[in-house]
């Protein structure tokens, strides 16, 4: 068994490090060469997302044939103080090596796809480099065995993320939409982090094996149990797009469209929903909690199928069909059918991976089809909803007034409050300086 | 003469000669680079004090009768000051190295240099008298850099609020450490008064961001970037005081943390964010300070070194950037990134670091004193994120604002090597420190059992 455990151990070692060291050399040959070159980062990423996406099948099948090897791989303490111990750990259980193994593959086609799809484009080497990040990112938080690390994870996540919907960075609206999805980001962030204090706090230990085992129920007690998972349904709403945060996800469509299809059609947007598949052992017994994630999900599908049906463009159709499907998974784990769940994050996470990679040929596809039957395909549910209900017609080509609502009670109010409170101190310090200044 | 004198006054020589120098006339990109040898030197000298035990903890006894407005010693080193002493001058080599040409000028160079030994003087003093008169200069060199007419409004209400400042600090020494009684207990809160001044703790901080906006950025940056005013609450404040007066500079702070981030949020213009930025910086680090958890504390002193650097790079861009665009207006996107890359990514890191992000040491900073803070005060943690989140937001809004977008005219002048490598080395310093953080954290947490201990002994002669 200790040397099974060693291969483990090596394995999930070189999982974790390829991508790290991919965000090293691609990093480095931006600086050392201005612009980096595309063959270098072909090399780089084609060799490295190979050898991460072998060690981590490697894992899986280490951990598939000896189910008894520890789950826990620890690489010892990142820093500590007092008593408290940051530790550099990793789960290695089914559900987080095939999260894993799927994502590393994932990101290994979508690395062969961008490179000739992003080829001569400016900003190749940034593409990459932010497209590095999110790998690292999303392999940590699938493998995180401490809040750290998982912490860590989703920071990685949430910044390339935002990077990339600002990739094309000479327009505003891109912009403006990066900082958009960035300040949800920042909510569902600011919600893991407190998460995460609050555990060690209560648990005495940041190890997330106490969470998933569902150990922590027991340890901290219901209430503060109850207070965790709803800090971490908070966390898994903004990052996955659940209402009332579904707003950004449109806008999250400027990005490449490779990274549109990596983030938002295939792992970041289930990323909320493997945290959550994780955490489910913590909501046994927390009824309120269960019923507040099946009640997002459920709002969120009904929400996003509808409005999934007047999108205009394909990439945001796909996404809001997308989020479909994660209010729906969300339901599931909030029902406790968690391998259901699982299977369904990876089949789902294929199929949108497929559609969003081969949106932008959607137009040439759809004329080769009606080439093929010799007429006109179908007109899609648009014409239908907009005859049977102008009401909902409405309500989904507003995208459900989501984003106008956030605006009128949470952006408006704080930027009134803010405008109003700077003015206060220009007036302050107005006052025998020679007047205020506007 | 000890070899604490001695180590003291080669600590003081090189500001001093690039003063000299300055007054003899040297030509002013010459006075630069004898000023950036000069900075490297003391960063060293300073240093020396890890591996030279003789230095570790020495004192330099007041040669006259004692009495309590001077304390026991002139100079002393502690395991909390060994830290900081390199700050100031690694602080003066980047300034020096980063300030563009049309802004330098001899005399700058020399209140760059006295500004960074009366910072280095400051962290090797606990003596009550001496701080007032370290306080006291720093406040002078800051009012004289703003002297210019241009700068007539910043300088207004700078000599406003720190002259008041100086004031409270004067009488509440006087009276902390020459009275007993209720006069004592006063004393103590002017002094803390005094401090919320100084670092822009609300409800005094509206100077900070109009010096920024409206004053020299240089001169306010040096200045800031050290937090004398923290050093000033940890020596003064945090061994004698009450609970209650830690409680409220908490409560002061963590407020102050938040609404400074918010603020810079919402900002039109470059300047005043970075003012905002600074001044939420700045009450994390005071709000750690006034814990009487040793993770805090330490978590605090971490943060301190962590947003002193990345604060400095930042607004050293923002200064880098001002020079070639002009005043920099965060209402439209400005563009440039393709030619100023290193420059953006060292803009954006280190904004990050002042955020906490993973992988930088304002991420362990904030980590120890949160977990720290939650400990005794739960809703504390909870501001803390609050603050990270919105500054999170204020920094990405100013990257995308200062650096992407289309340009409408070439740049003036394209970045020059020494600002690379300067903000390249600031970058790699704050990332090494998070990736590598156990040295740094071994240091602090000695430095706040030591700062505590002392507080438990000086606690019933207080109270």
């Amino acid at each position: 068994v200790s040397a099974t455990a060693q291969v483990l151990q090596t394995a999930m070692l070189v999982t974790y490090l390829a991508p790290l060291l991919l965000v090293g050399v691609l990093a480095a040959a931006a600086l050392v060469r201005r612009g980096g070159s595309e063959t270098v980062t072909a090399i780089a990423v084609r060799s490295l997302l190979g050898v991460a996406v072998i060690a981590a099948a490697t894992g899986l099948a280490v951990r598939l044939a000896n189910p008894s090897v520890p789950k826990l791989v620890s690489y010892g303490t990142w820093f500590s103080f007092e008593e408290e111990a940051f530790r550099l750990d990793f789960v290695t259980d089914v559900p987080a090596l095939c999260f894993a193994l799927l994502s590393i593959a994932i990101c290994g086609v979508v690395a062969a796809f961008s490179l000739r799809y992003m080829h001569r484009e400016p900003g190749f080497q940034r593409y990459f480099v932010q497209f590095a990040m999110f790998t690292l990112g999303i392999t940590l938080v699938a493998l995180a065995g401490s809040a750290e690390v998982l912490f860590a994870g989703w920071e990685l996540l949430g910044l390339s993320s935002v990077l990339l919907v600002g990739f094309f960075h000479e327009r505003p609206a891109p912009l403006g939409s990066a900082l958009r999805v960035f300040a949800v980001y920042r909510v569902s962030d600011a919600a893991m982090l407190s998460a995460a204090v609050l555990l060690h706090h209560w648990a005495g230990s940041g190890s997330l094996a106490l969470v998933f085992s569902g150990g922590s129920t027991v340890a901290i007690g219901p209430n503060r149990s109850l207070a965790i998972v709803l800090l971490l349904l908070l966390a898994v709403a903004g990052k996955s797009a659940l209402l009332p945060f579904s707003g950004w996800l449109p806008r999250a469509m400027e990005g490449p469209t490779p990274s549109s299809a990596v983030y938002y059609g295939a792992l970041s947007i289930h990323a909320g929903c493997f945290l959550l598949l994780r955490a489910e052992p913590l909501l046994a017994g927390l009824w309120v909690a269960r019923l507040l994630a099946a009640l997002a999900g459920a709002a969120t599908a009904i929400y996003a199928t509808i409005t999934a049906r007047v999108q205009t463009d394909v990439k945001s159709s796909l996404s809001y069909a997308a989020l479909t499907q994660v209010g729906i998974i969300v339901v599931e784990i909030s029902l406790g059918w968690t391998t259901l769940a699982l299977l369904h994050i990876c089949g789902h996470t294929c199929l949108r991976l497929l559609q969003f990679l081969s949106a932008p040929n959607v137009l040439h596809d759809v004329h080769e089809l009606e080439d093929r039957i010799g007429g006109h395909l179908a007109p899609g549910d648009r014409h239908i909803l907009r005859s049977a209900s102008p009401a909902m017609y409405l309500f989904a080509l507003e995208r459900g007034f989501v984003d106008s609502l956030m605006d009128r009670f949470v952006v408006r109010p704080f930027l009134v409050v803010c405008g109003w409170l700077d003015r206060l101190d220009r007036t302050l310090v107005g006052y025998g300086s020679g007047g205020t200044r506007s | 003469l000890s070899a604490a004198v001695l180590w003291v006054a080669a600590v003081a020589a090189p500001p001093l000669a690039v003063i000299a120098l300055g007054r003899l006339g040297l030509a002013v990109e010459r006075l630069r680079g004898v000023a950036a040898a000069c900075a490297a030197a003391c960063s060293l000298i300073c240093a020396a004090v890890f591996v030279t035990p003789t230095l570790e903890a020495f004192r330099v006894a007041w040669p006259f009768p004692a009495h309590p407005l001077v304390g026991p010693s002139l100079f002393r080193v502690s395991v909390f000051s060994t830290f900081l002493l390199p700050l100031p001058s690694a602080l003066w080599l980047v300034s020096v190295a980063v300030t563009p040409r049309s802004r330098l000028d001899a005399a700058g160079l020399q209140r760059t240099a006295g500004a960074t030994l009366t910072a280095t003087l400051a962290f090797m003093t606990e003596s009550p008298a001496l701080l007032l008169g370290l306080w006291t200069t720093s406040n002078l060199l800051l009012v004289g850099a703003l002297s210019l007419t241009e700068h007539g409004r910043a300088s207004r209400v700078a000599r406003a609020y720190l002259w008041t400042g100086t004031a409270f600090l004067a009488l509440g020494i006087g009276l902390a450490f020459g009275a007993s009684g209720p006069a004592r207990v006063v004393g103590f809160w002017l002094v803390i008064g005094a401090v919320l001044v100084r670092k822009g703790i609300v409800p005094f901080h509206a100077w900070i961001p109009e010096v920024f906006d409206a004053g020299r950025m240089g001169p306010i940056i040096r200045f800031s970037a050290p937090q004398l005013g923290s050093y000033v609450a940890v020596v003064l404040v945090v061994p004698h005081a009450s609970a209650a007066m830690l409680r409220t500079l908490a409560i002061l702070s963590l407020l102050t943390a938040v609404y400074g981030a918010a603020l810079a949020l919402v900002q039109r213009d470059a300047r005043r964010a970075c003012g905002y930025i600074f001044v939420s910086q700045s009450a994390l680090v005071l709000a750690g300070l006034d814990c009487t958890s040793p993770q805090a504390l330490a978590g605090s002193l971490v943060l301190w070194l962590s947003s002193a650097l990345a604060f400095t790079g930042l607004t050293r861009t923002v200064l880098a950037l001002e020079v070639r665009r002009g005043r920099l207006d965060l209402t439209r996107y400005h563009g440039g990134y393709e030619q100023m890359a290193p420059l953006a990514v060292s803009f954006l890191i280190l904004g990050l670091a002042c955020t906490g992000f993973p992988g930088t040491l304002g991420f362990i900073g904030q980590e120890m004193l949160t977990e720290g803070a939650v400990q005794e005060f739960p809703a504390m943690g909870f501001f803390v994120v609050a603050a990270a989140a919105l500054t999170g937001l204020a920094v990405l809004r100013m990257y995308f604002s200062l650096f992407c977008g289309v340009r409408a005219t070439p740049l003036r002048q394209a970045l020059l090597r020494r600002e690379v490598l300067a903000f390249g080395a600031v970058t790699a310093v704050l990332i090494v420190g998070g990736l590598l953080p156990r040295p740094v954290i071994a240091s602090r947490l000695q430095a706040s059992h030591a700062i505590l201990q002392d507080r438990r002994e000086l606690s019933s002669t207080t109270r």
